[in-house]
């Protein structure tokens, strides 16, 4: 009997490392058929290619953590892809009308801001759930957007923009360097600060953290605000990646983000969004997406990878946590 | 018993979002006196058909406690198949409809097994069918150009072109679906059992009902209902364009969740998506007659959707306490 418990827990330990098993199964598959795909500059590549996800990527993770992982009632922001457009586009137009590039950045910062407390009104003070909200103001934001850049391609060739890209600190890129400051900001400000605890006490158990003195609703308004301040520096270095700001990017990055985010679930030892875990996913889905193409993969199945890896993933993951 | 007081804030609350519905209303009409006109109010309802259908496959689903993302898709399967069948084999009206919905059918079985079969949650398993369903129309379309067929039917375009008694065949057959989503949903044993699991799921599993029969029943005949409004799409412009679904997804999601919010208990309901759908059609088409650009139309609409939302919401939570 005894013995039999033990087996059972193993194997879905054993289950549980599937999901990353697999997708590092699919890298090493690229690889041996793509052979310049290991080389130290196509991974750079992809770190580059994988910024604006991660950014969007780990603003999501913070809004998970402060309103929990239930994917319809818990903690969500769709809006963040729309906030992240909308800074891009605002920083664009205003770079383009001759307005100095701090300038812009202060508006784009403003009208991010402006973004991330509506949501945190709506859901907090209203009560409304947070995946009607931000899918509602992706739509709003999206809108107001395309009534700034008039629905159109903007050029930006500002040096400080394409700085993101190209400029390199101490042998690294710029980008990358700043990035991963972000992201170490976040993961400090919510691992290591009493903020953050109470943040992820309040994702944990709505009630527990109420009852022990912690205001839940103002921890996950918090939350959105901070989410909609990655999304203003995803802004550049979605200007930075596209040398402009085209309409139409803000799909795929929500699609990307959520993909991202909750496959990043699957690596976690508790099948929760971690903010490691979604930086990781990010990471991963770009790579997954560069390497199929440089195997010459058409574009058009993509959508049918992606698809097929969250179905996998997640189906595993889930297996593991009933094996429990 | 007290009596209620009917004061300001009390006449608010309880009917917030029929004063703003009748506010748009009026605000239209007297902007565009065309907006009043039979012909264009007949529009609306024309012009929703399409979303209606769409949304009330939602609404069962949402109703279960679920999401579906990939109603888009199911449309598109719907449409897809029905041209295919006709142009490709050519099969009459009525026989490629029916593969039309079985096409569509298809989806619904697909999140079905990854729901109830794999224990995915609903939310991310239509968003995986969303991905691998789009995909598939970019591999059979050869990247997404439409999939024409001129020579269409004359009963088929009659679906959404014809009329029936002088009202718009697509109108009608919204109307009909309507109807039995309703005895369905809100009058039968099924809408009870249906409810019951969303409302409180392990409850419902003591007290016997089937939940995972539902919860494929429920997938398979939103996905069924979709691909209804997929043969709509197709007959009107007698052509299949791949991806087309995506746009109904935003608003049927936004009319289900307004409808859900005028419910006392906050519940999908089949009288609510229908009041939510048509205060979106409304608000497009008076936008539309108000002569703005599109961009500026567009950003309008979004701004309405959040508020009308958010009074909905604000509006049941002030009732319920």
């Amino acid at each position: 009997m005894r013995a039999e418990a033990r087996l059972s827990a193993w194997l879905s330990d054993l289950v549980g490392y599937l999901p990353l098993a697999i997708l590092i199964g699919v890298l090493a598959y690229i690889s041996l058929n793509a052979p310049n795909f290991l080389t130290l500059r196509n991974l750079e590549l992809v770190l580059m290619q994988s910024l604006p996800v991660v950014l969007v990527c780990a603003g999501l993770a913070v809004v998970v953590m402060a309103g929990g992982d239930d994917v319809v009632s818990g903690g969500i922001d769709l809006s963040i892809p729309a906030t992240a457009v909308l800074s891009a586009g605002i920083t664009a137009q205003m770079l383009t009308l001759g307005y100095p590039l701090a300038l812009c950045a202060v508006a784009a910062l403003v009208a991010c801001l402006v973004v991330g407390v509506i949501n945190a009104a709506l859901v907090s003070r209203i009560g409304m759930t947070p995946l009607l909200t931000t899918l509602a103001m992706f739509v709003a934001v999206v809108g107001v957007n395309n009534v700034v850049t008039a629905s159109r391609r903007i050029n930006v060739d500002h040096p400080w923009i394409l700085a993101l890209r190209e400029a390199e600190i101490g042998g690294m890129p710029l980008g990358i360097v700043l990035v991963v400051m972000i992201v170490g900001t976040l993961f400090v400000a919510a691992h290591q600060t009493r903020w953050g605890l109470n943040l992820q006490a309040a994702g944990g158990s709505r009630d527990a953290a109420e009852i022990s003195g912690i205001n839940p609703g103002r921890l996950v308004g918090q939350s959105f605000v901070v989410a909609a301040v990655t999304g203003f520096v995803c802004g550049f270095f979605v200007l930075a990646r596209g040398s402009g700001s085209s309409p139409g990017v803000q799909d795929n990055l929500m699609l990307e983000m959520v993909l991202a985010t909750f496959l990043g679930a699957a690596f976690s030892p508790r099948r929760v969004v971690t903010l490691w875990g979604a930086v990781l996913g990010a990471v991963l889905v770009a790579a997954i997406s560069i390497g199929f193409k440089s195997m010459g993969v058409n574009v058009f199945w993509t959508g049918l990878i992606k698809g097929s890896l969250i179905v996998v993933v997640v189906a595993f993951s889930a297996m593991a946590q009933r094996g429990r | 018993m007290e009596r209620e007081r009917l004061t300001l804030r009390h006449v608010v609350l309880r009917f917030g979002f029929l004063i703003v519905f009748a506010a748009f209303f009026v605000l239209f009409s007297v902007w565009n006196p065309v907006f009043l006109n039979g012909g264009n109010l007949l529009n609306i309802v024309e012009g929703s058909a399409i979303l209606m259908i769409v949304a009330l496959g939602l609404t069962l689903v949402v109703a279960t406690g679920g999401i579906d993302l990939s109603i888009g898709i199911a449309l598109d399967f719907g449409a897809a198949f029905a041209v295919v069948a006709m142009s490709g084999y050519g099969m009459g009206w009525f026989g490629a409809a029916c593969i039309g919905v079985i096409g569509g059918s298809l989806v619904g079985l697909v999140n079905a097994l990854l729901v109830v079969g794999l224990r995915i949650t609903p939310f991310l398993a239509t968003l995986s069918t969303f991905f691998i369903g789009s995909s598939v129309q970019r591999i059979f379309t050869n990247g997404g150009g439409p999939i024409s067929y001129r020579r269409m039917p004359t009963e088929f375009r009659n679906i959404a072109q014809g009329d029936i008694f002088g009202i718009p065949s697509e109108a009608v057959i919204a109307a009909v679906l309507v109807v039995i989503y309703y005895i369905v949903l809100e009058r039968s044993i099924w809408g009870r059992r249906i409810h019951a699991m969303g409302m409180q799921r392990s409850a419902a599993i003591v007290a016997g009902i089937r939940v995972n029969r539902i919860l494929v029943l429920c997938f398979v005949t939103a996905a069924m209902t979709c691909a209804v409004g997929g043969l709509i799409a197709a007959a009107n412009i007698r052509m299949f364009t791949p991806l087309s679904g995506f746009s109904y997804l935003l608003d049927a999601i936004a009319a289900v969740f307004i409808g859900a919010a005028l419910h006392p208990r906050g519940r999908p309901n089949v009288l609510g998506t229908v009041a939510g759908v048509l205060f979106l059609g409304m608000v497009a088409n008076g936008l539309n007659l108000m002569g703005l650009n599109f961009n500026t139309k567009d950003a309008l609409q979004g701004i309405i959707l959040v508020s009308a939302l958010a009074l909905a919401v604000a509006q049941r939570r002030a009732r319920t306490g």
